[in-house]
């Protein structure tokens, strides 16, 4: 069931014509209401507690270990294996076979039958067959510039330098996670009754974060085996700075593609939270907040680095753009409709980053109105016919909300120039040139414009012979179009519908996607291999688990983690130590 | 082997797009799977009955609608399985039902009718009672009855033998579909009718299954799977040293 048709949406929200558009999607940060911090905010709010129970590491860091972790009404476990990885065989794609660290969230219990299950099937990944108690299976391998560097520096009793994380924000880097049934793993239909994970990716997200931990811990471990009289522990601040990465490249687009209506959903919840904020008049304490979460992004974006020269461009401008709305809010004082100005003006001045970066920071000053959105991001995902609707009136709301699939031109070559296939290397998803490249005619149906404009040429044809005609009637002449006819009827009667893009165009950006899909689990440091292809940081800046119950930090300060900033050590002072935050 | 429900559906959709489906009949086709499946009704099994008849069928003709008028509509499957595009004529049905209150759907000369239980189930979830009906078999002539209350997820489901076989029975394998829309058709059988073998399959029974399936997972043949596997394989572009630099990356990662 969709929560909303595009009849009962708010009135002042943007319009599907500008959101939807996948330039301006693959231009977005994360927010407070993304993934990990939704998370995070549920761990802080109900005193989740993370523990470890098993530790049983070689002095080369491989072995088990498990974590425990306790919800209000369940518990859980992570069971991690870290095994020697040859490096010829270290890959961060979906072919690879082996990883550094390989890694479940189960349900209940582990006892002794179910991890030995686990130990012969969750190191294979995708060729185990996985016990229908695992939510979640994932893997990861060792940023080994980060690694080595920290444990040499840990064991000779320094800290690690804090540029090496602002330069790669992770020990570990995950190269895919597995929910929702994938390999024998629970359906996803089970915990979207369990209070602890039916947002969506939350289940995911937690076995991130309990890698994090991890990782810490095997950091400290290798660090004591090497100089057990040296050695000192990884600083507090440094491991909050640790993030998790994530590799990732086009299998993110099927799914943006396949789930129309729960991505449809994510993006109508940030714009009505948006939606709420702006209607909200600034007052001169939400002006200074607004202003210093600028100044934090700001600086956040200055410490970036990429090696991608569009990226580092867009970064750049972003800087430029971003450092421009502070001095806006300078000599702009608050007043009702200040944020709307604000909008108003960078509309004009700013680039599409850098305004979506105000509407990120716009959602962050109102916890009160847009945390409650956190339960309505998930949606029952069902497309269903209406067959006895008028095959005209389908005509007529293609043309009233897909106008923008109906530019797609049948023999411009630049508009039919990819196509979208998946291989018989482990089904990795990937681009080809059509007529260049082989597999054409397998090709995924991953174009939604151009199945949308033909679906309305065969519209228009078989209307001229059938005015009156229900649109079962037109499918019973055209059943290859019931997919599309059905996809349409569904999303045409959303707020948000349809990403808005020719993905066969020459032009269409991939990483687009890719972002548009990170943003929402709450990535930062975007940091592109290739076109279609990028690393991305989970939790950096994320509370610890040992902070989750600390009744010294408050529930706002522990959730004040976006954006975070180098930390700057004072190794004499651990716990005078700075912390970047806009409080 | 266990499986879980949203391996079960994918791996099927991927098998029948290798099969020929388009895509629309081929998510059908695999969610019908699925759901019979894990509400115990035996989906892998009806699909491996029909599964080398579906591979040689010519899927390029659809059902071909011979009769309608507002209340009623006969089509003809032209001895065709259940999963191709007869959902079609189910939805034909269904307009006419929400035209008229009442539709009369046959559907003749089809194959795996089992199966349409699972397309039924999302006639109910969109607010309509519906009851299938048809005749299985000569000897012994048996009779199934599925009946779905309107916004339920669950049939009752009825099958039973007749102690004898009329002597003028025409060959049957056509499907008769009933759909209502403001009141249920659910069975009610004649306390002094004479059935044999009567087995009756519950609400309740069906969702404790599905649950059931939730939590343990789906046990599936493996030869079956493996067949199911190889189908899928169909719809994959064999990899190339071109066509790997397509994924946008690199193969080594010792960074």
């Amino acid at each position: 069931m969709i929560s909303a048709t595009s009849a009962s949406a708010p009135n002042n929200l943007r319009p599907a014509s500008e959101v939807m558009k996948l330039e301006r999607l693959g231009s977005m940060f994360a927010s407070r209401l993304s993934f990990v911090r939704s998370l995070m905010r549920k761990m802080i709010t109900e005193r989740w507690q993370i523990t470890n129970t098993v530790f049983d590491l070689d002095s080369r860091g491989h072995g088990l270990a498990v974590y425990r972790i306790t919800t209000p009404g369940n518990c859980y476990h992570c069971v991690i294996f870290s095994r020697e990885l040859a490096p010829e065989q270290r890959s961060d794609r979906v072919i690879a076979e082996a990883w550094d660290v390989t890694f479940a969230l189960v349900e209940g219990e582990v006892e002794n039958s179910l991890l030995e299950q686990m130990a012969a099937n969750v190191p294979l990944q995708e060729a185990g067959r996985q016990h229908p108690r695992v939510f979640v299976i994932s893997r990861a391998n060792k940023s080994l510039r980060n690694f080595s560097q920290f444990v040499g520096a840990l064991a000779a009793g320094q800290q690690p330098d804090p540029a090496w994380l602002t330069a790669v924000g992770y020990l570990y880097r995950t190269t895919a996670v597995y929910g929702n049934g994938k390999f024998g793993i629970a359906d996803f239909a089970r915990l979207e009754r369990n209070p602890d994970f039916n947002r969506p990716f939350a289940a995911q997200m937690l076995a991130v974060y309990v890698l994090r931990q991890f990782s810490i811990e095997q950091l400290n471990h290798l660090a004591r085996v090497q100089s057990p009289e040296q050695a000192i522990p990884l600083h507090p601040e440094l491991q909050r700075y640790l993030g998790v990465g994530n590799s990732t490249g086009l299998g993110m687009a099927p799914f943006l593609i396949n789930h129309p209506q729960l991505i449809q959903q994510w993006v109508y919840g940030r714009e009505r939270a948006l939606s709420s904020a702006r209607q909200e008049p600034a007052n001169e304490k939400t002006h200074t907040k607004l202003r210093a979460l600028l100044a934090r992004a700001l600086k956040h974006l200055q410490q970036t680095r990429t090696e991608d020269q569009e990226q580092t461009l867009r970064n750049q401008e972003t800087i430029g753009s971003v450092a421009e709305v502070i001095n806006w809010l300078d000599r702009t004082l608050a007043h009702h409709t200040l944020y709307e100005e604000l909008i108003s003006w960078a509309r004009q001045y700013c680039s599409l980053e850098a305004q979506e970066l105000i509407n990120t920071m716009l959602i962050e000053l109102y916890p009160e109105l847009v945390d409650r959105l956190d339960d309505e991001l998930g949606c029952q995902e069902s497309m269903d016919l209406q067959p006895d609707m008028k095959a005209r009136q389908l005509k007529d709301l293609i043309d009233r909300k897909f106008s923008w699939a109906l530019t797609y031109r049948e023999d411009c070559p630049d508009d039919n120039y990819w196509f979208w296939y998946r291989s018989a290397e482990k089904e990795e998803p990937r681009l080809g040139i059509r007529g260049a490249e082989s597999g054409a005619e397998k090709e995924t149906a991953l174009a939604i414009g151009p199945r949308i404009s033909r679906c309305h040429a065969k519209l228009e044809r078989f209307i001229e012979r059938s005015p009156n005609a229900m649109v079962v009637e037109f499918l019973m002449a055209h059943p290859e179009q019931k997919e599309c006819v059905r996809r349409i009827q569904t999303l045409g009667e959303t707020p948000y519908g349809e990403i808005r893009a020719n993905l066969w165009h020459r032009d269409m950006k991939p990483m687009h996607l890719l972002r548009t899909k990170l943003s929402f689990f709450g990535a930062s440091r975007f940091d592109p291999k290739s076109d279609r292809w990028v690393r991305i940081t989970l939790f950096q800046g994320a509370p610890l688990p040992c902070e989750l119950s600390n009744p010294e930090l408050s529930p706002e300060q522990l959730d004040d983690w976006g954006f975070p900033l180098e930390p700057i050590i004072d190794t004499g002072e651990n716990d005078q130590a700075m912390r970047g935050g806009a409080q | 082997m266990k499986v879980s429900f949203n391996e079960l559906q994918g791996l099927s959709r991927k098998a029948f797009s290798g099969i020929g489906f388009d895509d629309g009949d081929a998510n059908d086709a695999a969610d019908v799977v699925a759901w019979m499946e894990a509400h115990g009704l035996g989906g892998i099994t009806a699909l491996k009955k029909g599964l080398d008849f579906l591979l040689n069928e010519d899927k390029s003709q659809p059902p071909e609608l011979i009769y309608q008028d507002a209340d009623l509509c006969v089509v003809d499957a032209h001895n065709k399985t259940i999963l191709g595009h007869a959902s079609l004529a189910i939805e034909l049905g269904y307009a006419k039902c929400r035209a008229r209150g009442l539709s009369v759907t046959k559907i003749r000369h089809c194959h795996n009718r089992m199966l349409i239980v699972g397309y039924l189930s999302r006639i109910a979830r969109r607010n309509m009672s519906v009851t299938a009906f048809w005749r299985n078999a000569h000897e012994p002539l048996t009779e199934i009855l599925v009946s779905f209350k309107s916004g339920d997820a669950e049939p009752e489901i009825c099958m039973y033998s007749l102690p004898s076989t009329p002597d003028d029975t025409e060959p049957n394998n056509g499907i008769t579909l009933v759909m209502v829309n403001h009141v249920n058709l659910l069975p009610d059988l004649k306390p002094d009718a004479p059935l044999n073998d009567l087995l009756r399959q519950d609400r309740d029974a069906m969702a404790s299954w599905h649950e059931r399936s939730l939590v343990e997972g789906i046990e599936v043949d493996t030869a079956m799977w493996e067949r199911l596997k190889t189908l899928a394989t169909k719809m994959l572009v064999e990899a190339s040293d071109d066509s790997r630099q397509g994924a946008g990356a690199g193969t080594n990662d010792n960074d």
